[in-house]
């Protein structure tokens, strides 16, 4: 503080804002949703905007970030944006921390002592690419051994350097998109597209099976909130947790954990034989018929929906009925009912309800996804082999086991130690240099999982990274362009720049044929490229600079936010299937009856047992928040909801220390009793639980930062006023795994447990877990 | 009912505490002090006059230690000096006032006491009535501060100024009686104060006492019979969170023991008034402490 | 509420609460209205305000409280934001001994940072807990510290034609900001044709923040006292624990109340010598440089 000049004395004490702000009157009339920034004190002081697209979660928000002297201040959604139109969730609001996180990573960092001893030394850039490309070019003869972890970017950028190298070897610790494997490949099979977007703003009734649309879905959410008002339209959600959603719904039904299929067979059902479907719409558009369905559908009768799901029989005959005729109505469904054993049979009989309605891309129904197919830089490497999507959490089994040789490890966008099941079961196979021998991390953050790496390469943040998405988040479609003006914080390199100087050094005279997929020179320059390849940008990339996003459809009315053009409210195109039928092989809807099955797992709950359900948070995004301040302390502990009628019963009062049992081992963490919960189901929520990061995250300011740090990043506000010392427990390490026999994919929401109060010696917050049972059960389900 | 908790709320902090207290006890027993001193040369009770420059060196002490605390409590300590810059003076803000008396007062005391010692009666006597108002005056202020806050419902009453008064007055004398003794003892018999004169403090102090128990009382039924905020500003705040120093340190250790004291024989040994008068000092304290702190408590978690 | 209409547009008097402006003509009064029906509880507001100002961690100028009602399985969830109501009376004014806070005539309640003295005075007065004292330490060191601060309604983006920061990011659309003295505004129609309610409407302050759709239990203040879960009394406590420094008195429940208040007096003499060197700096910076 020593340099505070005068001027900014000034300043500090508030003498420039009392000058401005004293005598002239607001004079604005209206008052406009944004677009503009300006500093709180020194308003005269104009800040640059750039376009962000908000890549933090899947639905990709179109935004802007406001820089003042090379330093990002703010950053907000983009108000003529058709998707976001000008918001952004408390997560893209505080992104742009991440970029001056105090404990973040700027230089490469080589490992020195053992791994995983937290100690790192700073290398220069050259002789980082070097080492990686040794490491690459001696496991050339086995490309395989190249494996890459890609996380969730979404231009493929870790894929093309695999293919580049010869290499099919690549895994997902999730897969971008929206609503994962299961979700995706129903809907594929069923109405040819792998997403249906509700139309929330017209809908006059909404059936919601699992999704948290007002903490995980926001875009979705706002469109929700107009239509809840403007539109009077009802909200049934079906959670086995009073999620935000529920609490907000119209009603919440609490069902027992993965029967919400039953219950939507069984209003099918329902709606059927009272004659409420849309027989002309199953007739034409579907490979189906209203007596075929009758017959198919008779075993899911509401009784034994009833009786497997507990909801009252009346009420899924009366929701039905009310869905029926409340016309349109849509319906949406998420990891709740898709990320379990029966997620994919779920996700069809929920979408069931839509068809045999005629829901379907109508005004206020479940319409087809528009949205742009962002293309990559051409040419681009084939795909070697399928993508193993399916066995991703097996990864370290299959290393352990010597199945799966790996000589060189990269890691992008993701945090398996953290955020996949059995995650020590990673954090053991990377600790091991025999199986892994090197780790390479591209990463802005010190995770969980870059604390096993040899090798640490910074990577830019959200903000500072140039980027082209399209999601279909919107009834028009839309292209947005992150094209940041500040500089990457110190050295951090754009992993598409570092990957380029990888490929360059691996194939310096381009005899291998990998440098011609690597044509570009800059990250802008692969987002140009990209656009070029975008089926109807090709030649747009400059008017995507103009507004962020192309195309304009219309203004956004700032009153009741809907897209006017020439001074009339734009209607979408609807029923766009008429034209060209859907992109099944039938070109009609198929549908076929799931045979559906209740999670064996879950027949015979003893009393101490329960289904747990982890779930996310409206103020984090699994990892990526990890760190950000005003994230952290809005949401930096997760205790366990557990029933307050069967806690009571139980013997357990509401903050007392419990013991949380799976299969592979127990934690220890503090019970949270409240009515908003199933009474067969305990709930923890995700993000929190960190054992890296820095010191928000693990809610220990007093610590000395790391030795990685820079000082040109210091925040006093951390180094003084993190006042929060909880900071949860991870649920993973213990979450044994479970790939859903139909798709592979983790069955998250399947797990039982165990609650019992703690034991003498328990402190909070232990984790205790035996990797040798973690490999048991990953024995049993491999048969 | 149906149940219903808060789940999340951004947490508050309770903006005055300890200092604010302790200034709070000093001003008042800083103003009883000098009520004692005036009696000789202002009320014209002659066996007082011994008293005088005692009496009000500690009232002048007191209040010197004020301005310290005060200004150290500040944000910004330098810009006390804003509180006398006409300029800013803002005549709704009862600290404003309150800057303007803590100001005044000890400057009274002082030239109150320089003609107390030139034995100047007359002027002494003009000063004195000064002074004393002023002393009035600047622990009344103190009560202002803490009822003109509607939202803060245990303060919000109009007996606060008086409850402050009282307490001030039965403070003061307490301290007074016990620096008066521990002179006593030390000084040769021939200096000594009269003990009679202890004795006769301490029956002013017993009507002190009988008139505080009767405010606590005024205020108790109105709090009790007051709207949902004053009940739990009762239940919750001064018999659970500060059931110490509203009901042990103030009531009990304060009013209650050297009440019986007062009207019990013990009264008339030295050691009795010696220990009803210690009391009565610290037991003051104890208001202080939940008057300031208390009033601000519930509300930090709304 | 408000004044009637015939009231004419009073000179504001020195020194003196200024008149209050709701409603009379020829003046403009800035509020807001919130609409509880539309609020999802995402908190966009929040985080949006704190980045605006790099406001520092443990502060609010504004917050949104949650309440879980009903019993099981009739469930129910109620989010209300809360934030400065800047008061047609404000009793913060009226009580700020240097006139450090003051009324705008367009209706904002305003802080002079470089006049407040950090008495906390205005604190003490304010009946919402819509003010707080800026902690020495801050991301952004040029900007004021230790002197009290509080919700602007975005003067300095109203100002530039912008609506606050809070209303650009509510996701709901919960939050409506604009002149209610202006007939053809959106809060002046909103409340004029919806119900509204106020928070603590008894204590006289006329706020200018309307809700729509409130709930009284979360509206209520013994009550966000009498019915916190554990992790919210566990929560308070370590904000109570590790939010110290200057001179607050707060209280870690279930610890002894005196050796409370000793913590709360080394906690006071801990400020003493940051401030000195404030202090001396201060005088450095004006006699030298
Ligand atoms: N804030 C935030 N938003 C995000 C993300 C994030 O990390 N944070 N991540 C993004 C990503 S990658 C994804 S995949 C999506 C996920 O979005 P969501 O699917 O909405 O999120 P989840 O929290 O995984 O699960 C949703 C709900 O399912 C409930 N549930 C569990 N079991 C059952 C059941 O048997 N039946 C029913 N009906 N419900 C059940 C849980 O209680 C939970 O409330 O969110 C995206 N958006
Ligand atoms: N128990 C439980 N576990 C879950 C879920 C659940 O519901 N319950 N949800 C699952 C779901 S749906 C998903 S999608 C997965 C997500 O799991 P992952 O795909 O592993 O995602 P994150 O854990 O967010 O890890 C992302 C990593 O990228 C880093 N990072 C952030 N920004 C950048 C950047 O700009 N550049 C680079 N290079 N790195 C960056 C972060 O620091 C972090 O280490 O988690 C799954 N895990
Ligand atoms: S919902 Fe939030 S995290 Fe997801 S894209 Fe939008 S702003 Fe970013
Ligand atoms: S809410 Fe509080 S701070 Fe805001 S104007 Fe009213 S009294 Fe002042
Ligand atoms: S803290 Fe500042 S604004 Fe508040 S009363 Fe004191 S001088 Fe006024
Ligand atoms: S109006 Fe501005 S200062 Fe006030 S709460 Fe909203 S964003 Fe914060
Ligand atoms: S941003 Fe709007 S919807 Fe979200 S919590 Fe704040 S007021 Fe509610
Ligand atoms: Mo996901």
């Amino acid at each position: 503080m020593a340099e505070i000049r005068r001027r900014e004395f000034l300043l500090a004490s508030g003498t420039a804002l009392a000058a401005t702000a004293l005598p002239d009157p607001a004079e604005a009339m209206e008052l406009e949703l944004g677009g503009k920034g300006f500093h709180q004190l020194r308003t005269f002081h104009p800040r640059v905007r750039s376009h962000f697209a908000c890549t933090l979660c899947p639905y990709y928000d179109g935004g802007f970030t406001y820089a003042e002297n090379g330093r990002i201040q703010k950053a907000e959604g983009n108000h003529e944006h058709v998707a976001s139109r000008g918001k952004f969730c408390a997560k893209g609001l505080a992104s742009f921390l991440g970029a001056y996180d105090p404990d973040r990573i700027v230089t490469p960092l080589k490992r020195v002592g053992p791994r995983g001893s937290g100690s790192w030394r700073e290398i220069t850039w050259e002789a980082a690419i070097a080492e990686v490309a040794a490491k690459v070019a001696e496991a050339l003869g086995d490309p395989d051994a190249i494996v890459v972890n890609e996380g969730s970017s979404q231009d493929g950028v870790m894929s093309r350097f695999a293919n580049s190298l010869g290499s099919g070897s690549i895994y997902r610790s999730c897969a971008p998109g929206l609503g994962g494997v299961a979700k995706q490949e129903a809907l594929r099979r069923m109405v040819g597209v792998p997403f249906l977007l509700p139309d929330l703003e017209r809908a006059k009734y909404v059936l919601n099976f699992g999704c948290n649309i007002m903490e995980t879905a926001l875009p979705l959410a706002q469109r929700l909130t107009d239509g809840m008002v403007n539109n009077r339209l009802k909200l049934v959600t079906f959670d086995v947790r009073m999620s935000n959603t529920a609490g907000r719904s119209h009603e919440w039904i609490p069902v027992f954990p993965g029967t919400d299929g039953f219950i939507a067979l069984a209003m099918c059902q329902h709606i059927l034989s009272k004659g409420l479907a849309d027989k002309n719409f199953i007739e034409t558009w579907t490979n189906t018929t209203v007596e075929k369905l009758l017959t198919d559908l008779a075993p899911y009768t509401p009784k034994k929906a009833s009786e497997v799901s507990g909801v009252p029989e009346k009420t899924i005959k009366r929701l039905a009925v009310e869905f029926a005729k409340n016309h349109p109505a849509t319906v949406y469904s998420m990891n709740g009912v898709t990320r379990r054993e029966n997620g994919m049979d779920t996700e069809q009989a929920c979408t069931l309800l839509a068809v045999i309605t005629g829901n379907i891309d109508n005004e206020g129904g479940c319409c087809l996804p528009r949205q742009f197919q962002v293309g990559v830089p051409q040419p681009a490497p084939k795909p070697i082999g399928e993508q193993k999507v399916q066995l991703n959490h097996a990864l370290p089994f299959q290393i352990q086991a010597k199945s799966r040789p790996v000589k060189v490890l990269f890691n992008h966008m993701s945090n398996p130690v953290y955020s996949a099941p059995a995650a020590s079961m990673w954090r053991e196979v990377l600790k091991d240099e025999t199986l892994v021998p090197f780790i390479v991390d591209f990463t802005p953050f010190m995770s969980e999982t870059s604390e096993w790496a040899d090798l640490i390469l910074p990577d830019v943040v959200a903000v500072e990274r140039h980027d082209l998405v399209s999601a279909p988040t919107s009834l028009w479609p839309w292209i947005s362009i992150s094209a940041p003006t500040v500089k990457p914080m110190m050295q951090a390199q754009d992993v598409r720049e570092t990957l380029k100087k990888i490929i360059d050094a691996v194939d310096a005279d381009g005899q291998k044929g990998m440098k011609a997929f690597w044509s570009f020179t800059s990250a802008k320059q692969w987002v140009e490229q990209a656009c070029a390849a975008t089926p109807g940008m090709e030649k747009n990339y400059k008017k995507l600079l103009t507004k962020g996003f192309w195309p304009e459809h219309g203004k956004i009315d700032s009153a009741d936010r809907a897209v006017v053009k020439g001074g009339e409210p734009l209607t979408p195109e609807y029923h766009t299937y008429r034209q060209s039928g859907f992109a099944t092989p039938s070109g009609k809807i198929e549908v076929t009856i799931p045979q559906l099955q209740k999670n064996p797992k879950h027949d015979k709950l003893t009393n101490g047992q329960f289904v747990l359900a982890t779930y996310k948070v409206a103020y984090h995004v699994l990892s990526m928040t990890s760190n950000l301040k005003y994230l952290a302390e809005i949401h930096h502990s997760n205790p366990l909801w557990i029933n307050k009628q069967k806690a009571i019963a139980m013997g357990i009062r509401d903050g007392d220390l419990v013991r949380v049992t799976t299969t592979a081992g127990y934690l220890v963490t503090r019970a949270w009793l409240t009515n908003g919960i199933h009474p067969q189901v305990v709930g923890i929520s995700t993000s929190v639980g960190r054992s890296s990061y820095g010191r928000v995250a693990k809610a220990d300011p007093l610590t000395k930062p790391p030795a990685y740090a820079h000082a040109q990043l210091e925040d006093a506000d951390i180094d003084d006023n993190v006042w929060w010392r909880d900071k949860g427990v991870n649920p993973n390490e213990i979450m044994p795994l479970a790939a859903a026999s139909q798709h592979g994919e983790q069955a998250w929401n399947d797990t039982v447990v165990t609650v019992s109060l703690a034991e003498a010696g328990d402190v909070y917050g232990t984790i205790h877990v035996d990797n040798a049972k973690h490999v048991a059960i990953f024995k049993q389900l491999m048969g | 009912m149906e149940e219903s908790v808060v789940t999340f709320n951004a947490f508050h902090h309770v903006a005055w505490g300890t200092t604010i207290s302790v200034y709070f006890w000093l001003v008042g027993a800083s103003a009883g002090s000098f009520v004692i001193s005036s009696f000789g040369w202002v009320f014209g009770i002659k066996r007082y006059k011994p008293l005088t420059m005692t009496a009000s060196v500690t009232a002048i002490i007191m209040l010197l230690i004020v301005p310290f605390l005060l200004t150290w409590d500040l944000g910004k300590p330098m810009r006390f000096i804003y509180l006398l810059i006409p300029g800013y003076w803002h005549s709704t803000g009862p600290m404003a006032w309150g800057t303007m008396l803590i100001c005044l007062y000890p400057m009274s005391m002082i030239v109150y006491s320089y003609f107390v010692i030139q034995h100047n009666q007359t002027f002494a006597r003009v000063f004195g009535i000064v002074a004393i108002v002023l002393a009035l005056s600047t622990h009344w202020y103190t009560g202002v501060v803490m009822e003109l806050n509607p939202g803060r419902f245990l303060n919000h009453t109009a007996l606060a100024p008086l409850l402050f008064l009282t307490g001030a007055f039965i403070s003061g004398i307490g301290l007074m009686n016990v620096i008066v003794t521990i002179r006593n003892l030390l000084v040769p018999a021939v200096k000594r104060y009269d003990w009679a004169l202890i004795h006769e403090m301490s029956q002013f102090m017993m009507y002190g006492i009988v008139f505080d128990i009767f405010l606590l009382f005024l205020d108790f039924m109105q709090t009790t019979y007051g709207n949902q905020n004053e009940v739990m500003g009762h239940t919750v705040v001064l018999m659970q969170v500060f059931r110490f120093p509203y009901l042990w340190l103030e009531l009990v250790i304060g009013l209650i023991i050297p009440l019986i004291i007062l009207v019990t024989p013990l009264k008339r040994s030295l050691m009795g008034a010696f220990v009803a008068s210690l009391l009565v000092a610290i037991g003051v304290y104890g208001m202080r402490v939940w008057w300031v702190m208390g009033g601000q408590y519930l509300q930090s978690f709304y | 509420m408000g004044n009637p209409e015939s009231q004419s547009k009073e000179p504001r008097s020195f020194g003196l609460q200024t008149p209050g402006t709701k409603g009379v003509r020829g003046t403009k009064r800035y509020a807001m209205v919130i609409d509880l029906r539309k609020c999802i509880g995402c908190m966009s507001c929040s985080v949006a305000c704190k980045t605006e100002y790099g406001l520092p961690l443990g502060i609010w100028r504004t917050w949104v409280k949650v309440v879980d009602k009903g019993s099981y399985p009739t469930t129910k969830r109620v989010f209300m934001p809360r934030l400065c109501n800047h008061c047609d009376y404000p009793v913060c004014v009226r009580n700020c001994p240097t006139q450090a806070t003051y009324k705008h005539e367009d209706g904002f309640v305003l802080q002079r940072y470089n006049r407040c003295i950090g008495c906390r005075t205005c604190m003490v007065a304010c009946p919402y807990n819509a003010r707080h004292l800026l902690p020495e330490k801050r991301t952004d060191g040029n900007l004021p510290r230790m002197v009290v601060d509080k919700c602007t309604f975005c003067i300095h983006r109203v100002k530039k034609g912008l609506v606050p920061s809070c209303v650009q990011a509510c996701v709901g659309g919960a939050r409506i900001f604009g002149d209610i003295n202006d007939p053809q505004s959106e809060v002046a129609r909103l409340v004029a044709t919806e119900t509204v309610t106020v928070l603590k409407p008894e204590l006289g302050t006329s706020p200018s923040v309307f809700y729509i759709g409130g709930d009284w239990e979360i509206m209520d203040e013994p009550h966000s006292y009498t019915n916190r879960t554990h992790q919210v009394r566990e929560e308070f406590n370590d904000f109570k624990r590790n939010h110290k420094g200057d001179a607050f008195a707060d209280i870690v429940e279930g610890e002894p109340l005196m050796s409370e208040v000793a913590n709360n007096w080394y906690g006071y003499l801990k400020t003493i010598p940051h401030k000195a060197k404030e202090t001396l700096n201060a005088f450095k910076i004006f006699l030298f440089d």
